[in-house]
């Protein structure tokens, strides 16, 4: 556990409290217990144990509630004015992604800026997931309905990994999505290129990517803003090749990725809402992965 | 017979009778369902027992098998159905549903499963 | 006391009564010592499957990208993985072991209802025998055992999966609420004289307030998938947003049921602890009344914290505040339990037998997962730890820690009792050491995962976040645990093949199921002046035995027991217990094939099989209630009490009253659900749907029909009803018909919807449980007319007449809530 924001820094100390502290009183009631198992009998009257099991327990638990409470209220404060704010929906199983500064609509990965309040807005269009990410804070369900809401204040850049916390069906367990935290001027450099749409395709198996693009069916389904609009089914590949894994981190996106995943996908993530291209003739598949390779 | 053995029968009886779509063509009608979930024909179309699908923007599917015809056009039997499935805009120039570049294999199990719902 | 020596055909005469029926008429036995043995194996066998599961589980999650199986082979594991421990095994065994054990320690000869503990059984065995058996199908449950829709309804899981599990476990149910009933009154009313409430055993005030919960608990769980299997079968959106549903409704209801249902499983397992514990250390139960209010806080406690489980659901801050407090507080009279029982163990001696062995094992593990338990309650750790691996670990820490353990203490404690043998001691030292060690290996690394960051019900994990060690521990440590268990069952049934023989009292415990026994309980119901019976009333085995104390025989030459008063055990009167017949098993089979048949949509088939259940059911009860030739009996020297009894003395009339509270809990809950989606839409009604008109009337219609009924049993006490009875029998059905009937219409009037909005459904599921009502109002004024015309409702045989007044009182009044209640809420709303 390494807290990578302020909110998860209050998790962590929360924690450590705890696990201290009930080890402690752990120790200590098996310690009583090791007391008892002595032999022969002494007599100790019954409204020590019963006075002292109420009592003792009673008071712990009256000052860990303070405590708790105490820390709660800090993290469940509305987002402040000024807050990045960035919608969230889970589909089965995907994280739809959209800032609303420029309008920038990606998938399953985030990028924030480091001390900046992130204010997640969490919606679902299909079951209930739950978004996660361990190293920023505490999770939120994605309930159909209805709008939660998250709030981080990432400090430390990197990169790091979350889960979908909340049984969603077949590829609940490749659900994966990844926040990656940056300097604030290097994200703004970042969410800036990212509002831009897909310029020009710079070579000739480029372009004929983006006509296979279309004459495919891919554009039914994923939109590369500039070229191929519209489309929400799947993750938008505007700027899929920045992107460091592909199916929510099922795979790293790295080199021949793209092309392992349009012809496999159906092994790397059974069950996934994309057919498997493993019919495609290998121009074709050079070319689409020429195309997208550029779209960064 | 005691209450699970019956029951036993009763659902191989069900199953057996869910499994009989295997035509002599070697089409997968199983493989084909799970295809119609990945081509995400749902968002457009009701199939029974392809989950999410329930989109109303197209006609639904339920007992496809027992069409007559496809698109108001086409006779309904597999031949005609996988090539609706590949292309339905060189089938009915102007249809509504887009070339999704369904494979022959794929149109294939996915016409299988549809002309076994009855 | 009686005069000795008693006369020598009075002993034959009791063991005649109650012999069990050999051969394939075994199946016909009711008698709570064979049904309780039956009961506990069969729930055994489903620990063992629903274990076997597991260890599928974590051959599969041994290593990062597993491929043992692929995904929906995993989430169908899963989800029997728990649901059948939960439900087929968990609260099975819990109401097993009261049932093979409580009458015993009460002095009583067998439960209250022989009969519907026999149909519990089966019911639970063909149900779920035949649940279990949809996994070799393909077919088994694969949303997870808590079943979140809309994951599970019908656009998501369209196939028969889920269906499964709702009518499948929604009617296990029904065994566990007959089990309820049977616990409630058999612990109220049929104690041994002279045990006062003071003087009743801690066991049984633990099972009597796991009786309660479970009355107000499962009701929750039955309306909710009632609810859910409508919105599948049917599409009334309980639970879909687009129309006004709410999927957080499912999780209120099926948590509500979910929280004190941990709380049924384990209070049990503290009630066994704290009946062996004196026995295992020769010492009285430290704090004894504090145990017992703790058992009762607990269970009160237990029904304010089930939003706990919804902690990241995105419910309020203040509620979740309170229930986090809440979750705190229910903390402390556990603890006092915990110290009571380290307290007995100080002031005794402890011999380190394996029942000692498990009871320290309990301790430890129990008081860690109750702490990890202390650590969830608190918001900002779990909002990091929920759905992770570290619940996994926590709820296994409470329910195999907390449970399972007292029940392998409770095994070897009580084995004895089942064929008078106890259970070889090495292999009991073999198994802890396997069970104890495995178990931690298993779970312990759980917690670890968890705080790296693993999620629950993933059925592959990818490499390199440092999951790889716990995962593999946890594997391995489950091989050793099965290894344990293994130990103890081939223990257990080597030791429970011997010849049997008389047990006696092989560890000088204090209570009275160490009495000498046979099939009919003690040979005579002592008289109790302690409550520790066996070691304050020196004799009292010899005595009992010898026919010394109350009913040494069998009056009316059937099977019978006593009755108490429930504060003072004062004798009351002597009630007969029906004996073998085939009417419960048949009804049982019929009950679960009816079931499982609609889930395969058989419709036909299905209803037949209902129809059967039905007929069985009210042959059997037509034959219960039939009064004795004998009007009083004589249960000791010079003391003559009645046989049977009417009205508030009367077992089955409270029994009556408890099925009414069941009724009216399940009508509560899905007036929850309509408070709670009318509440949730801008508008109350919705737009396009209307309030009916007239629904006053039909609320004045269902009082008129109560009052017509109540009116129909004037006299009843003093002499035999006719024509006039009838007369008012029919009346009061057709003004029960005359105002559902006009509800129904006003409604349809009004354009009631359900498939439009939430607000719709809701309206339409209570009036189609008004509707169910209805039938069986029905067809009880015809069972009960029926009666009359044959001249059977006499004052010695009231009980069909007085528990249809009871069903038909409560009936019309939940008529009145379901007329009345839209328009209240929406008045509420305006």
């Amino acid at each position: 556990m390494n807290p990578a924001s302020t909110e998860a820094d209050v998790l962590a100390e929360v924690a450590w409290v705890l696990m201290v502290g009930g080890f402690a009183v752990l120790t200590a009631t098996m310690g009583v217990l090791a007391l008892a198992l002595r032999r022969g009998r002494r007599p100790v009257p019954s409204r020590w144990w019963i006075v002292g099991g109420a009592a003792v327990p009673a008071t712990l638990l009256a000052a860990l509630a303070v405590y708790s409470q105490a820390r709660t209220a800090g993290l469940d404060a509305p987002p402040p004015s000024g807050a990045l704010v960035v919608a969230v929906t889970g589909r089965s199983w995907w994280w739809h992604v959209q800032y609303r500064e420029g309008g920038v609509v990606t998938a399953n990965e985030l990028r924030l800026p480091a001390g900046r309040p992130v204010h997640l807005a969490l919606m679902s269009d299909d079951v209930i997931h739950s978004f996660w990410v361990p190293a920023l804070g505490g999770k939120m369900d994605l309930v159909p309905g209805r709008i939660n809401r998250l709030v981080v204040t990432p400090h430390t850049p990197g990169t790091y990994r979350g889960a979908c916390a909340e049984f969603c069906g077949e590829q609940h367990a490749k659900m994966a999505p990844h926040v990656v935290v940056l300097p604030p001027a290097e994200f703004d450099r970042w969410l800036a290129a990212q509002a831009a749409p897909a310029g020009p395709p710079r070579t000739d198996d480029a372009r004929r990517g983006q006509r296979r693009f279309t004459d495919l069916g891919c554009a039914q389904c994923h939109a590369v803003r500039g070229h191929a609009e519209g489309a929400d089914a799947g993750p938008d590949l505007t700027h899929v090749a920045g992107r460091l894994h592909l199916g929510a981190g099922t795979v790293v996106n790295d080199h021949g990725a793209l092309a392992d995943w349009i012809v496999r996908v159906q092994q790397l993530k059974p069950g996934a809402r994309m057919p498997a291209g493993h019919h495609l003739p290998a121009d074709d598949l050079a070319a689409l992965s020429a195309y997208l390779a550029e779209r960064e | 017979m005691t209450g699970p053995a019956s029951s036993s029968v009763l659902l191989c009886g069900v199953l057996l009778l869910a499994g009989c779509d295997r035509p002599s063509t070697g089409a997968d009608a199983a493989r084909g369902q799970a295809l119609l979930a990945q081509y995400q024909c749902g968002r457009c179309h009701v199939i029974p027992d392809v989950p999410a699908a329930t989109g109303t923007s197209a006609p639904a599917l339920t007992a496809w098998g027992r069409r007559s015809y496809i698109a108001g056009q086409l006779q309904n039997e597999p031949q005609n159905l996988q090539r609706w499935l590949r292309s339905p805009r060189s089938v009915v120039p102007g249809a509504a549903m887009p070339d999704l570049g369904v494979s022959e294999a794929d149109a294939r199990d996915m016409a299988a499963h549809l002309m076994g719902l009855r | 006391m009686n005069t000795l020596p008693r006369p020598p055909d009075e002993l034959p005469a009791l063991r005649e009564a109650w012999r069990m029926p050999t051969g394939w008429r075994r199946l016909t036995a009711v008698n709570n010592t064979y049904i309780g043995k039956l009961y506990i194996a069969t729930a055994m066998l489903f620990l063992v499957l629903a274990g076997v599961l597991a260890l599928l589980m974590r051959a599969q999650l041994a290593l990062p990208d597993g491929s043992v199986m692929g995904p929906g082979t995993y989430h169908q594991v899963f989800t029997m993985h728990g649901t059948v421990m939960m439900f087929l095994f968990a609260v099975p065994v819990v109401e097993a072991i009261a049932v093979f054990l409580l009458p015993n320690m009460l002095g009583a000869r067998d439960l209250p209802f022989p009969r519907l503990s026999a149909y519990a059984y089966w019911a639970y065995a063909f149900g779920g025998i035949a649940f279990f058996c949809t996994l070799f199908f393909g077919v088994a449950p694969d949303g997870g055992w808590f079943m979140y829709p809309p994951l599970t309804g019908r656009v998501h899981s369209p196939g028969l999966n889920a269906d499964f599990w709702l009518l499948g476990i929604g009617f296990i149910e029904i065994s566990a609420i007959a089990g309820a009933i049977e616990l409630i009154i058999g612990i109220l009313m049929t104690r041994a004289p002279g045990m006062t409430l003071a003087r009743l055993p801690v066991y049984a005030w633990a099972m009597l307030v796991v009786g309660f919960m479970i009355v107000f608990a499962f009701p929750a769980v039955i309306a909710g998938t009632m609810l859910l299997e409508l919105e599948r079968a049917f599409d009334w959106p309980f639970f879909i947003a687009e129309r006004g549903g709410d999927p957080l409704l499912w999780q209120h209801l099926f948590w509500f049921f979910g929280h004190p249902e941990v709380y049924i499983i384990f209070l049990p397992a503290a009630g066994l602890v704290s009946a062996l514990l004196p026995a295992a250390v020769q010492a009285k139960l430290v704090g004894r009344t504090a145990v017992v209010v703790s058992l009762a806080a607990t269970g009160l406690i237990s029904f304010l914290l089930w939003a706990h489980h919804m902690f990241t659901a995105g419910l309020g801050g203040l509620s979740m505040n309170l229930v986090s407090l809440a979750s705190l507080a229910v903390a402390v009279p556990t603890a006092v339990q915990v110290f009571a029982w380290i307290g007995t163990i100080w002031r005794g001696t402890v011999r380190l037998d394996t029942t000692m062995l498990y009871v320290l094992g309990f301790l430890f593990t129990f008081v860690f997962g109750g702490l990890t338990g202390v650590m969830v309650a608190i918001l900002p750790f779990d909002w990091q730890v929920h759905d992770t691996y570290f619940i996994v670990a926590h709820l296994h820490y409470v329910l195999i820690g907390g449970v399972l353990f007292p029940i392998l203490a409770a095994l070897y404690h009580w084995g004895p009792l089942v064929n008078g043998h106890a259970l070889g001691e090495r292999a009991g030292r073999w198994s802890f050491a396997l069970v104890f060690g495995g178990f931690h290996l298993t779970f312990f690394p759980m917690h670890v995962a968890g705080l790296m960051g693993m999620p629950r019900r993933v059925s592959t994990w990818a490499p390199g976040q440092g999951w790889e060690l716990p995962n593999l521990l946890s594997s391995i440590g489950s091989v050793v645990l099965a290894a344990g268990f293994l130990v103890v069952l081939v223990e257990a049934v080597r030791t429970f093949h011997r010849r049997e023989r008389t047990p006696g009292n092989p560890w000088n415990a204090p209570t009275l199921e160490w009495l000498p026994t046979e099939n009919f309980g003690a040979r005579s119901t002592p008289q109790v002046t302690s409550a520790e019976p066996l070691w304050d009333q020196p004799n009292l085995s010899s005595e009992v035995e010898a026919g010394q104390h109350w009913l040494p025989g069998t009056v009316t030459g059937g099977r019978e027991t006593l009755v108490t008063t429930p504060r003072r055990a004062a004798l009351s009167h002597l009630v007969v217990l029906p004996g073998p017949s085939w009417l419960p098993v048949v009804a049982a089979l019929g009950t679960a094939a009816f079931f499982f048949l609609l889930t395969v949509k058989w419709l036909v088939v299905a209803f037949a099989f209902g129809a059967l259940a039905i007929g069985a059911t009210v042959v059997w009860l037509w034959e219960t209630d039939r009064a004795p030739d004998e009007a009083t009996a004589k249960v000791g020297d010079g003391v003559v009490v009645p046989v049977g009894a009417a009205g508030v003395r009367s077992h089955s009339w409270w029994a009556m009253v408890i099925l009414l509270v069941v009724d009216g809990t399940v009508l509560a809950s899905m007036a929850f659900a309509h408070v709670h989606v009318a509440m949730a839409a801008p508008v109350c009604p919705p737009p396009g749907a209307a309030l009916p008109d007239g629904a006053g009337w039909s609320a004045a219609g269902f009082a008129a029909s109560a009052i017509a009924m109540a009116l129909g049993g004037r006299g009843r006490a003093t002499r035999r009803l006719g024509g006039v009875a009838i007369a008012w029998t029919l009346v009061a059905a057709g003004l029960a018909a005359w105002a559902f009937t006009g509800l129904f219409q006003q409604h349809a009037a009004a354009h009631l919807d359900p498939r439009a909005t939430a607000w719709g459904a809701t309206v339409a599921a209570l009036l189609g449980y008004q509707g169910f009502h209805l039938a069986i109002m029905a067809l009880l004024a015809a069972v009960l007319v029926t009666r009359i015309a044959r001249g059977l409702a006499t004052p010695r045989q009231r009980a069909t007449r007085d528990n249809v007044a009871l069903l038909w009182h409560g009936a019309c009044a939940q008529g009145v809530v379901v007329a009345l209640l839209p328009h209240a809420t929406a008045w509420a709303m305006a």
